[in-house]
């Protein structure tokens, strides 16, 4: 009896969910195949495929998976960019985040809060603080720059999910590897490693994502040289109107975030059991 | 001991304190007058905040900031709450939901807006469902919820985008409760509302004021969705300051600064205050528990 | 130590050779071509040893993206330089970012930017800082299909950029007209207006029906400067002169009718009713309204944009363009300009030449439906006549028509003062007087 109260709440829910978050994209998908869609049509009235063997001109997913787009330019830059911001903050935050967790450290309260600043500062004056020192350094509008500016960020979430995963290791059980005997090496490949590792891909996984979704940063910094997939989408939906191509760009901006909603609900799932990630989950608000 | 935990930390904390504080410092300079690379030094004066000041405008400016920051954050969390608890009660049997309701979460805030475009400009999906149905007779009949000031396709955005955050923040939270406190309150008689008032309020507000604080923060500072969507002048304070810093006369870039350094001082003082404040409550309760 | 010292020496030297040129052999090149004392054969051999151009323009047109990598790429590869073409959503960037690296100390060769599709104000905002390379315009080879007699019509448009004279620091490229079109499902025939009175009238009738989009924006810029023009019993011949030859008193009343017309059509303005008026930030938007048929009329500069836009599907079969404002339509031709501190100079002279040959001008025109910017009467009959053959059609008026409604575009010098006057007066509202905005505007432009 319980079970079909439960499934019907959850049916219920589901649909609400299904309509709100996925529902609104439908329209962009019929907007990406529509050729003329005026007012007040509910469909289009001349689809994409019936007039794309007549046009001299790329339309629609013609022009969108064509070169000409650049999108596949920006999303090779979005992945670059963001596995570079990833890997460099992993090796800033994971030294410290040891040191943060020792229970000997007694300036831990005051880093972690600085640590959150980048997230109370709004991104358009760090952006144009960026920007503006950045040009005479000679990094504005490189992939070098862009990198830098993306640390500030992300930095705040990696070092967080690495502090929660430090705090979750068992001193324990290292101490008792020692006992038995294990060297130091040992101890790392065998017991810390394999317990951190859970942990930090959650970690990798969120600083991808914040990377990969930040527009404000990469459009001030990269000053339109360095095309990524958040700006190649402002740029064509910066003035409030979606075309068919702007429809189509917009898609393949949803692309990385699946691919990431799969890789983290994987790693996320054991790794919440361990709790006390909540506020690293946040990384994924950007 | 301690020498070897500076050296671990130096590197983080000197980007950290380089790129933040720095450029922190930088834009309170700018903002107080002096940007040589532009050929202006009056450092300090305060000119630059009393133009701001004297301009009726940037009153209304910050008015429609705040104005989008608070709504969307207080229904984010309103909402965020009940779709948590939804999802607490759904359980972990339905492994599906669990996906569905962070899509938003995954992707850029573009792509909302992008979303909003579609549905609900004048011209869009629902203005033309509405005329299907015989309630409008012209696209100009449908709400302008785009393109105006106060309006909602703002708001629907980040909605969108922070519900499944809010909700994901408190879902986990509440998660974390063990339940033995829970039934350690009912074995000593607490009543329902006692255990929600004792028991999970104490224990999951940190974690829900953190997620209020960094939703209404970035909120404040947002300026894709004002930009895109709002009604132009007077705009947003992102936007304002976005629009001096990118007028060809530089002298209003300083302007810019000190709107954005105006900002940042508010988001700073809120944070500080909120935080302040939670710990005192959080004193109080374990003084009178 | 001595060895570390050698080894670096010699790596300055190989890389040095490599380079090709340091900045002062670039001052060298640049002095001996604007002499006139350097055969093309050396320009191009430097060109490919230089091997890449920087172009910025505004990406905003998908057919011109597609054109510049489908065509223009690998015709300029085969001259061994390679484009790499920068979509900006807004010219004043890199405008913006050429001063910047010229005041960071940045000179010729070092810089960032070969060449920037640029006209009007932004033209004069890098001419008055002194940011251009030179008068090359005229030492190009194809310069012989341009007319650059000062005296005639044609020729004037070359050396005249908004008023502004180019001397040959910029390279004419394309031209351009304003041109509204109407949607003919919501406007019959007899109803079109021809001049701004009749819009005002338009819309009193049809409330909500237009708009423009806002200002900066070239595009609003443009319709402002076109309603000036007619409400100004001096019309266009009184926006030719410079800033400096105006007192405030004689431009505000030069400006004071036309802002007063804007201002009072603002509340008729697409969705007004609802609180604000409208004004879309870009074409695209513009499109948008026109498209929902919330519009039934909007204007962007584009002779043929109403023949590409219904070949793509973003406006209404039934699209027709109109004469509006009749001997007020502005045209005007815009430019390849080459900043001061270009990194590969020899490549931008190829380049800028690359786009005015008649073969790049024919695709241009059949690809992206972009007017030419040589001179139709400069080129062999056999030219000419291809020529007017890749043309596009136009919808509802003739060509001869078109020509023969045209106006100069406003002195550039104006503009800025034009744009914040508009900001004051018609989207803030403001009730100062007009003389006194001038007065503000005029002393924020020096």
């Amino acid at each position: 009896m319980k079970g079909v109260s439960h499934n019907g709440k959850a049916l219920l829910v589901g649909v609400g969910l299904y309509i709100v978050i996925l529902g609104p994209i439908i329209p962009v998908i019929i907007q990406s195949f529509a050729f003329q869609w005026h007012w007040p049509d509910l469909l289009p009235r001349v689809w994409w495929w019936s007039v794309r063997a007549d046009s001299t001109f790329p339309l629609a997913w013609d022009y969108v998976l064509s070169p000409y787009s650049h999108v596949f330019e920006a999303a090779g830059n979005t992945l670059f960019i963001s596995l570079s911001v990833t890997l460099l903050a992993l090796i800033l935050c994971l030294p410290a985040a040891r040191v943060l967790v020792s229970p000997h450290f007694k300036w831990k309260t005051q880093i972690l809060s600085l640590f959150t600043l980048p997230l109370i500062v709004p991104e358009m004056a760090l952006a144009l603080a960026f920007l503006a020192v950045f040009i005479p350094l000679g990094l504005a509008g490189t992939y070098t720059g862009i990198i830098v500016a993306h640390l500030i960020p992300v930095l705040p979430y990696m070092m967080r999910v690495l502090v929660s995963v430090y705090q979750g290791l068992n001193p324990a059980v290292v101490e008792q590897a020692q006992l038995l005997g294990a060297s130091r090496w040992q101890r790392l490949v065998h017991i810390t490693i394999p317990l951190l590792l859970p942990g930090i891909l959650a970690g990798c996984l969120f600083t991808l994502l914040v990377s990969s979704n930040i527009f404000l940063i990469t459009f001030l910094v990269g000053q339109g040289r360095v095309e990524t997939l958040p700006t190649l989408l402002f740029s064509k939906i910066g003035g409030g109107a979606l075309d068919a191509t702007a429809a189509g760009l917009t898609l393949i901006a949803m692309i990385p975030g699946f691919i990431l909603l799969l890789a983290t609900e994987r790693h996320i799932r054991d790794y919440q059991r361990v709790g006390a990630v909540g506020r690293s989950i946040d990384g994924s608000h950007r | 001991m301690s020498r070897q935990h500076w050296l671990s930390l130096s590197p983080v904390l000197l980007v950290m304190l380089l790129m933040t504080l720095g450029t922190l410092l930088f834009a309170v300079g700018q903002s107080l007058g002096y940007a040589p690379q532009y050929g202006i030094n009056h450092f300090p004066t305060l000119r630059y905040y009393e133009l701001l000041v004297a301009q009726p405008s940037v009153a209304m400016s910050l008015g429609l900031t705040l104005y989008y920051a608070v709504v969307a954050t207080f229904l984010a969390l309103v909402m965020g709450f009940l779709l948590a608890m939804a999802l607490l009660r759904v359980g972990r049997h339905h492994q599906w939901l669990h996906y569905v309701y962070k899509f938003p979460l995954m992707v850029p805030y573009l792509v909302g807006i992008a979303l909003v475009i579609v549905l609900f400009g004048q011209g869009g999906l629902m203005a033309r469902l509405s005329y299907a149905l015989g309630w409008i007779d012209r696209p100009d009949d449908f709400a302008a919820l785009l393109y105006s000031h106060y309006g909602w396709g703002i708001i629907l955005v980040y909605l969108w985008k922070q519900v499944p955050f809010m909700a994901l923040s408190i879902y986990v939270v509440l998660l974390g409760i063990p339940e033995q406190t829970q039934d350690a309150a009912r074995l000593l008689g607490a009543s329902r509302w006692q255990r929600w008032r004792y028991v999970v309020v104490p224990q999951v507000m940190p974690g829900i004021l953190s997620a209020v604080l960094i939703c209404f923060a970035f909120n404040v500072g947002a300026f894709e969705a004002p930009f895109i969507l709002g009604g132009g002048f007077p705009d947003t304070l992102p936007v304002l300051a976005w629009r001096l810093f990118t007028d060809p006369d530089y002298g209003q870039r300083l302007s810019g600064m000190a709107v954005l350094v105006t900002m940042g001082a508010m988001l700073l003082v809120t944070v500080w205050v909120a935080s302040l404040l939670s710990r005192r409550a959080n004193r109080w309760q374990r003084i009178s528990a | 130590m001595n060895l570390l010292r050698n080894a670096l020496v010699l790596t300055g030297l190989l890389s040095g050779s490599l380079i090709a040129a340091t900045p002062t052999d670039q001052i060298a090149f640049r002095t001996a071509f604007l002499d006139g004392q350097l055969p093309w054969e050396s320009v191009s051999t430097a060109a490919r040893s230089e091997g890449a151009i920087d172009f910025y323009y505004w990406g905003g047109d998908d057919r011109l993206n597609v054109w510049l990598e489908r065509t223009v790429a690998p015709d300029l590869e085969k001259l061994g330089v390679t484009l790499r073409p920068h979509r900006i959503t807004a010219t004043s960037d890199v405008v913006d970012l050429v001063l910047t690296e010229a005041r960071a100390g940045k000179g010729l060769g070092q810089g960032s930017v070969d060449a920037i599709w640029v006209n009007g104000e932004n033209f004069y905002t890098l001419a008055q800082q002194d940011l251009l390379f030179g008068s090359f315009a005229q030492k190009l080879p194809n310069a012989t299909w341009f007319d650059w007699d000062e005296n005639s019509a044609g020729g004037s448009l070359n050396l005249y950029d908004f008023g502004y004279p180019t001397q040959g620091r910029e390279m004419p490229w394309s031209g351009e007209q304003y041109v509204c079109a109407v949607n003919r499902s919501l406007m019959a025939e007899a109803e079109t207006p021809h001049t701004f009175a009749e819009l005002e009238r338009w819309l009193e009738a049809n409330p909500g029906t237009f708009t423009y989009v806002k200002p900066p924006h070239y595009l609003g810029n443009t319709f402002v400067q076109e309603a000036l023009y007619e409400m100004s019993p001096e019309g266009a011949q009184g926006f030719q002169q410079p800033l400096d030859s105006f007192t405030p008193e004689s431009l505000a009343r030069l400006l004071a009718p036309g802002m007063a017309y804007l201002k009072r059509i603002a509340p008729l303005l697409a969705q007004a009713r609802n609180g604000i008026p409208r004004y879309p930030e870009n074409e695209s938007a513009l499109m948008q309204l026109f498209q929902n048929s919330q519009t039934a009329m909007e204007c962007q500069f584009g002779l043929y944009h109403v023949a590409t836009k219904r070949a793509s599907g973003q406006m209404p079969d039934n699209t027709e363009e109109i004469i509006f404002p009749r001997h007020n339509m502005i045209k005007n031709k815009n430019y390849l300009v080459i900043p001061s501190n270009a990194p590969h100079p020899a490549a931008a002279l190829v380049f800028t030449n690359y786009m005015s040959s008649v073969a790049a001008q024919k695709s241009k025109l059949a690809a992206v439906g972009y007017p030419l910017g040589l001179d139709l009467w400069m080129l062999s009959a056999a030219d000419q006549a291809a020529m007017v053959e890749a043309m596009p059609p136009h919808f509802g008026v003739t060509q001869a028509a078109l020509d023969s409604h045209i106006a100069p575009d406003t002195h550039a010098s104006l503009v800025r003062v034009i744009e914040s006057l508009w900001q004051s007066v018609v989207l803030q509202g403001s009730e100062t007087p007009i003389a006194t905005l001038v007065e503000q505007a005029m002393s924020q432009s020096k």
